[in-house]
């Protein structure tokens, strides 16, 4: 079959880009996971087959614990950033009020802060209000998440953004014509359209606070370690294939989640407004 | 858009969740980092606010503006290869099927969900001298010398007496290509999102008009989607400035970035006011950056629905 | 009908909203009443403990002692500077047990409650960087000095010069990224005091160090001895138990601590101002004195051990191994890291930025 002018996906150059580029990037993905394999402590040269490393890290607890924190920590912050962006950019897309400049500039600030800085200013302000500290799980976990939050839902905010400037307004209106609510056009007609958009913002949200360190590292305090936190104190001796291990795991796990999630979604993909 | 006052309820509701959570937890935790940018150091722990100007005159001097240059220009650098590489990416996912976009995306998406530092270990063992590049650069050397050595130009030690491995780590290199390796979803995904909603029937129009490939993209395609690509460059650029974790784990003797620099204000050298100051410079710095950005797209409001 | 929710607010929900508030704040764990409950919050280096003191500890005492982990000094400091949030033992180097002391963040220690201090070696008894020891318990002690591979070095590299002042091995030295141990092994190698805050000699320190950075491949943070394994550089300056770690897994390495001197470390365990149970600290401070337990745990990591009665129980590859125990002479020449105050530290700071900037 012949191809069609717009069917870039058939183009051996644009195979060939996308294809180079997925090899460097997974490159090190298959190191990782090879690597998880060997059976070597230090983990530099390969000396055989094992699975020890995962029975290792199935025992280790606090391995195990900071994996169930950071995981908690990042769908608690993909839920509350999501909505959160969603409204940001809705209330900017839509609205001129006084001192929306102001607004634009101030959420856009958690973008620019340096993480350090950023990480600094939290520890301070929990420390100088008093935050509670030695409540139960998941509570003792709500610092971290705060602070995540804060500087997740600017990046929601700015991809939903980027994918509000295209819709068209006279969509809404229309829809308003009709007889329908603002909160029924928001959610058949708006909310729709915006899926794409609002999908990248909650991966974001959710890739930013899992893989977040700085932060993290400055606002968690005793049994709220997070699995960066506790790979880079470990790294300080070496990578062990425990570490690959628990990484390995996490991987297959997401891919699993995310499958499911896909399949889940697939009949409702069909007939999308607003162009898809 | 309208005016607030018209839908005073929607715009209180879609308000102030966001505006209390950035001032609660954002705006006044910063608050308190600038006061002490204005402070001295009073003792081990303790940081008066004396409102002196001298952190703030120290972090203007030539050393550390050179840093900062230095930064700008690495993060930049790394910034236009994340775009260079993400365009064709985010085109390809946009294009795809329907059935594979999920899959691309998610293939895209994944390696991200490892931890970083887990994946920049993981680079250093493809990347070093004993590392798998190398190793495979040195395999294509092997047969390339053998083809030589075959048609009979052995003597003649055209690809070199022996395989040099390159240096391939702990150089500014390494930290530019370990920028784009961490950020570089950051920059497909908003592209995709643009891509996506582009009405196709621009770019037949144009393809049918006689248009190449590549005219109808620098003609077309981009100026309707390059509003993506600025939120592409802003989320990569500017936390690629600050970035210190990856020159700490990369970077040779001569990759200091200002990200290294304050982080080691605010831990080895517990100079919390001067910490301060130099992340405040580097922030209004960027919002500078971010002025420009409003600027330019206020000019192009014709590309706005 | 409006009138009948407002006479919801009986006096019965009142009540039972006050009970259930008491209720709740009875679980608040500032509130309870009774001693200190069985728990332990322990602060340290990754992999610095045996591997079953944790597990060995509650057997002996029955309370619970969880492991958080810290990368290095400044980020304990960091950490702890703005208020203790709920750690009970941490594991401070003598020059920040120094700088702590000084800030009053830490517990002074009731020596009643840690009987095992009998344990510890004489020269560990007192210190100068804690008189009387009075607010820490050695813990480990051990030096910097080189780590090297056999095969690839001229003899043994027993100066700095190698790492330092010579283009003999270029591109293959790794240095530690720490200003500190860096500028201060530099000035060691220039015949200085390791802890000088002349501003002369340090200006010296850096001008040398400038003019070898072409040289220096890396400075490692903490993986100078991964570097040096795999065959990325084949000198590095290195802490002697990461050196050992790395000889394990190839004997073409090697650990040698230079002529001038390098530095004397030493671990502490204390207890930070505001920690939740000082009296369970005292207890794991004390156990972790114990001949047995001190015996196990230097076994797992292999640093030395400052106790007397653990290193009698140690096997004689241990003891009698130079890069673990150096011998009388090298620990003359090493020094001690002492905390000389912030403006010192600022100033090495400042050199240290100009040599990375250069």
């Amino acid at each position: 079959m012949p191809i069609g002018p717009l069917e870039y996906c058939r183009r051996w150059w644009l195979q060939l880009i996308v294809g180079l580029t997925f090899v460097l990037l997974y490159a090190p993905i298959v190191t990782l996971v090879a690597f998880s394999f060997n059976n070597s402590r230090r983990n530099i040269v390969w000396r055989g087959f094992t699975f020890d490393y995962y029975v290792k890290a199935w025992h280790n607890q606090s391995l195990f614990d900071a994996f169930v924190n950071s995981l908690t920590i990042a769908i608690v912050n993909t839920a509350v950033s999501t909505i959160l962006g969603v409204m940001a950019a809705l209330l900017l897309w839509r609205f001129r009020f006084p001192g929306k400049a102001a607004f634009e500039g101030f959420s856009a600030l958690p973008i620019v802060i340096p993480e350090i800085c950023m990480g600094v200013a939290m520890m301070a302000f929990f420390a100088r209000i008093g935050w509670p500290t030695g409540l139960p799980w998941p509570l003792n976990l709500s610092n971290i998440t705060i602070a995540h939050i804060a500087f997740s839902f600017p990046f929601v905010a700015v991809i939903v953004r980027g994918r509000l400037i295209g819709f068209n307004r006279e969509l809404e209106d229309a829809s308003k014509d009709l007889g329908a609510g603002e909160w029924q056009t928001l959610r058949y007609i708006v909310l729709p359209y915006l899926r794409p958009g609002i999908v990248a913002g909650a991966l974001i949200a959710f890739t930013l606070s899992l893989d977040d360190f700085v932060i993290t590292f400055f606002t968690s305090g005793p049994d709220t370690i997070t699995l960066p936190v506790k790979i880079f104190s470990m790294v300080r001796f070496s990578v062990t294939p425990e570490v690959n291990a628990a990484s390995t795991v996490l991987i297959v796990i997401t891919v699993i989640a995310t499958v499911a999630a896909t399949r889940m979604q697939a009949p409702a993909r069909r007939g999308s407004p607003g162009g898809g | 858009m309208e005016n607030w006052r018209k839908n005073p309820v929607v715009f209180w509701l879609l308000g102030i969740p966001p505006s209390l959570w950035l001032i609660l937890f954002f705006l006044i935790p910063l608050g308190i980092v600038w006061f002490i940018s204005f402070g001295e150091k009073r003792g081990i722990v303790d940081i008066a606010i004396t409102g002196t100007l001298d952190n703030y005159a120290r972090a203007l001097q030539p050393l550390y503006l050179q840093i900062f240059w230095k930064s700008i220009w690495m993060a930049g650098a790394a910034t236009v290869i994340c775009l260079i590489v993400g365009y064709p990416v985010a085109f390809a996912i946009a294009f795809a099927p329907e059935r594979w976009k999920i899959w691309l995306m998610l293939a895209v998406i994944l390696p991200f969900w490892i931890n970083i530092l887990i994946r920049t270990y993981a680079l250093i063992a493809v990347f070093r001298t004993r590392g798998f590049a190398n190793f495979t650069l040195e395999w294509l050397w092997e047969k390339g010398d053998w083809l030589l050595a075959a048609v009979g130009l052995g003597e003649y030690h055209l690809l070199g007496e022996r395989f040099s491995p390159l240096t391939m780590l702990y150089n500014n290199f390494a930290v530019s290509m370990g920028i784009v390796y961490a950020f570089l979803p950051f920059m497909i995904l908003p592209l995709y999102a643009n891509i996506e909603k582009l009405d196709r029937s621009y770019m037949e129009a144009s393809l049918d008009l006689g248009a190449g490939h590549w005219r109808t993209f620098v003609s077309v395609v981009f100026p309707l989607t390059w509003h993506g690509a600025l939120s592409g460059i802003i989320i990569v650029f500017i936390p690629a400035l600050g970035a210190f974790f990856i020159p700490e784990l990369l970077g040779g003797t001569d990759s200091q970035l200002i990200g290294n620099v304050i982080e080691r204000q605010f831990k080895a050298a517990n100079d919390w006011p001067f910490g301060g100051a130099l992340s405040f410079l580097l922030m209004y710095a960027t919002f500078g950056a971010l002025a420009l950005r409003a600027a330019l797209v206020g000019r192009g409001k014709v590309l706005e629905a | 009908m409006t009138q009948r929710r407002r006479t919801g607010y009986t006096r019965r929900t009142f009540l039972a909203g006050t009970g259930a508030v008491a209720a709740g704040l009875s679980f608040h764990p500032k509130l309870t009443w009774a001693a200190e409950e069985p728990k332990l919050s322990f602060y340290n280096w990754d992999t610095y403990i045996g591997e079953t003191t944790l597990d060995d500890f509650k057997d002996a005492t029955g309370i619970e002692a969880t492991m958080d982990l810290f990368a290095d000094n400044d980020e304990l400091f960091a950490k702890l500077k703005e208020g203790n949030p709920g750690y009970d033992v941490i594991v401070p180097t003598n020059d920040f047990v120094e700088r702590m002391i000084g800030a009053e963040m830490l517990l002074p220690l009731d020596h009643s409650k840690i009987p095992n201090f009998k344990n510890v070696g004489k020269a560990f008894r007192d210190a100068a960087f804690d008189p009387g020891r009075q607010h820490s318990m050695p813990y480990m002690w051990g030096t910097i000095g080189i780590g090297y591979r056999k095969s690839k070095v001229n003899g043994t590299p027993d100066s700095w010069k190698a790492l330092l002042d010579s283009d003999e091995y270029s591109g293959r030295i790794a240095l530690l990224g720490d200003a500190q141990a860096v500028i201060g092994s530099t000035l060691k190698y220039l015949g200085h005091s390791f802890n000088s805050t002349n501003p002369d000699e340090i200006a010296k320190a850096e001008a040398l160090l400038i003019k070898q950075k072409p040289h220096i491949k890396v400075f490692a943070d903490d993986n100078g001895q991964d570097l040096l394994l795999s065959g990325e550089v084949d000198l590095t300056m290195e802490w002697n138990g990461d050196i050992l770690q790395v000889i394990d897994e190839d004997d073409d390495l090697s650990f040698v601590v230079p002529k001038e001197g390098g530095e004397l470390w030493q671990d502490c365990l204390a207890i930070p101002n505001g920690a939740p149970h000082p009296d369970n600290a005292h207890k794991f401070i004390n156990f972790i004195l114990d001949a047995e337990v001190g015996a196990a745990v230097a076994d797992f990591i292999q640093y030395a051990t400052p106790n007397e009665a653990a290193k009698k129980l140690m096997p004689p590859e241990y003891v009698n191994n130079p890069a673990i125990f150096p011998s009388d002479e090298v620990i003359a020449r090493c020094e001690p890291p002492l905390y000389r105050g912030e403006t010192a530290i600022q100033l090495y700071d400042a050199a240290w930025t100009r040599i990375q900037a250069a």
